[in-house]
């Protein structure tokens, strides 16, 4: 009879990112939804650039928020793969391998958090940076033009990538506390879209403030070069994303820990 | 070692598992049986950390599961619901699972090999039969070579030769010095690879026994045996713990208290021409159909009452 003997193996935290990350990188809607997201930010800033008409209606829009027009259309995907990085693991059944692997449970959902962060904002940022700078070509010679050393414009653009990054984490962590897939994306839509637009309608001025530092609105506030009337400023405004995405990720982590997975 | 203490799981009203303690030793297979719905996955959920007990725990290896430095080198663990991203290929499921630990590369494809997965090992698990996911939840379990197994219903879906495979592979665990726990709801089954049984139903224990004892409690094993000269033989066979009662058809035995071995050789030595000789382990599974009937979930409205189950 012999047991074998002790072994080298044994769980770290570093250990635990890189299983996420390996987890990550190996399915295809994970490049599918970031690859998307780009070709739709690239794709609208680049038409926004060539259509430009001077004096036209957008004359008053801040530069990087026209350029990046369609980080709206990108945030989508981006929420997408939030939700399917935590609750694609449960409507598959690959969390349960993935918390005997690691019973602690909750180093599981910091490494998620982690890698979806790292690989969302690099990927955005680059393809913000691209598209600007491919718009801005187009756009040389009108009111338009600007450069990315110009006050606020780099600033903006990192700001419009953090954005929606801290949008797909309230997204990622929604999925691990509603670990439905199809379930996740309509709270998403629902609360974080679709609510703020609601509340916007009630006539009352602490509503209309608050507002401001609800998700979507602070995410459109860290991303556009000048301030406009009524958004946080933004430090704060980031500060307000974090806390959302702390809210929703602290909630997951604390059901993640009590339920039976 | 995998022991249970007081166990039980409760989901509002219903309670699942009830107060189970038992005891699963290394050297051996221990088959966990049950009827459907006797509360054997839950109480596997449970000593793996994925499900919280109401009340009472277990302990693997000395330990709460959940506390161990480095779980898959503690427990291999096969679940019979799929645990799997079928988005992901064999290989890529099993170097994820592998990086938590620090396992290296060369040992997934080690059990990959051991699991016959080889050739596809870098296709997506979503083309994958019901053997093959299998396979892949073996190879998964053995990863960190672990010092127990625990195993839900592994032969479910397999083909004959994958079969064989797990049985071969069961008992050179148990062999190794591993503690295996196997659970099925296929008395024949664990007849033929555990050696100990922890019997339950209705989340209770019903029985935790040995193979052997429980054949015994069942009235032992009998051999069948078919011959045109059935009076001779029986006359030659019935003595001492031998008994030899005439069967369903007039050429027909059933002898308790000898093996076919010995009936063979007595036959032989005063040429009496056999027809049959077959070891009947059909008394096993009417005991375990005795000790569950009452705890059964689903019931046929007529109780199956076969001579020869």
């Amino acid at each position: 009879m012999t047991i074998p003997a002790p072994s080298p193996y044994r769980i770290t935290a570093v250990r635990v990112l890189h299983s996420e990350w390996h987890k990550f990188r190996s399915l295809r809607s994970t490049w599918v939804t970031l690859l998307s997201a780009s070709a739709l930010v690239l794709g609208t800033g680049v038409t926004m650039g060539a259509t430009y008409t001077p004096g036209g209606g957008d004359a008053d829009i801040d530069t990087v928020v026209l350029v990046l027009y369609g980080t709206l259309l990108g945030q989508l995907c981006i929420t997408v793969l939030g939700v399917l990085v935590t609750a694609g693991e449960y409507s598959t059944g690959m969390i349960r391998a993935s918390l005997i692997a690691v019973p602690g449970r909750v180093p599981v959902l910091w490494a998620k958090a982690a890698v979806f962060t790292a690989a969302a904002f690099t990927s955005l940022f680059a393809t913000a940076l691209l598209t600007f700078l491919a718009a801005q070509r187009l756009l040389r010679g009108t009111d338009q033009e600007a450069g990315l050393t110009d006050p606020g414009i780099l600033g903006a653009i990192a700001g419009n990538s953090a954005g929606i990054t801290l949008l797909g984490l309230i997204a990622l962590g929604l999925g691990a506390l509603l670990r439905s897939v199809p379930g996740s994306i309509g709270a998403f839509i629902g609360g974080v879209l679709v609510l703020p637009e609601v509340l916007g309608m009630l006539p009352y001025d602490a509503v209309e403030s608050a507002l401001a530092y609800f998700p979507t609105q602070a995410a459109g506030a860290l991303g556009s070069a000048t301030p406009f009337p009524g958004a946080a400023a933004a430090g704060p405004a980031l500060l307000a994303l974090c806390l959302w995405a702390a809210v929703s990720l602290g909630a997951a982590a604390v059901l993640l820990r009590r339920r039976d997975a | 070692m995998i022991r249970a203490y007081d166990l039980t799981k409760r989901y509002g009203d219903t309670t699942v598992v009830h107060g189970l303690d038992f005891t699963v030793r290394p050297g051996t297979v221990t088959g966990f049986l049950g009827p459907n719905g006797a509360g054997k996955s839950t109480t596997l959920r449970m000593l793996l950390g994925l499900d919280a007990p109401t009340h009472g725990r277990s302990t693997i290896g000395g330990r709460d599961y959940t506390t161990h430095p480095a779980p898959l080198t503690e427990v291999g663990a096969l679940l019979e619901a799929r645990a799997v991203h079928p988005g992901r290929t064999a290989f890529h499921h099993l170097m994820a699972l592998a990086h938590t630990h620090g396992i290296p590369r060369s040992r997934v494809e080690h059990v990959l090999d051991l699991a016959g997965l080889t050739d596809v090992a870098h296709r997506r698990i979503k083309g994958f039969s019901l053997g093959m996911g299998q396979r892949l939840g073996i190879a998964a379990a053995l990863l960190g070579d672990p010092a127990h197994l625990v195993l839900d219903e592994p032969v479910n879906g397999l083909d004959p030769e994958g079969v064989l495979w797990i049985r071969n592979l069961l008992t050179s665990l148990a062999a190794q010095g591993r503690t295996v726990l196997v659970s099925s709801h296929l008395m024949s089954e664990m007849a033929l690879t555990a050696d100990h049984l922890v019997i339950i139903g209705r989340g209770r224990l019903l029985a935790d026994t040995t193979v052997a004892e429980l054949i015994r409690a069942a009235g032992g094993a009998s051999v069948k045996v078919v011959t045109p000269q059935a009076t001779t033989l029986r006359d030659l066979l019935t003595g001492r713990n031998v008994t030899a009662e005439p069967g369903a058809a007039g050429d027909e035995l059933v002898v308790h208290g000898a093996d076919a071995a010995t009936i063979g050789r007595i036959a032989a030595a005063h040429t009496i021409t056999l027809h049959e000789l077959t070891p009947q382990t059909g008394s096993l599974e009417r005991a375990f159909m005795e000790l569950t009937q009452e705890s059964a979930e689903y019931r046929t409205a007529a109780p199956l009452t076969g001579a020869a189950a």
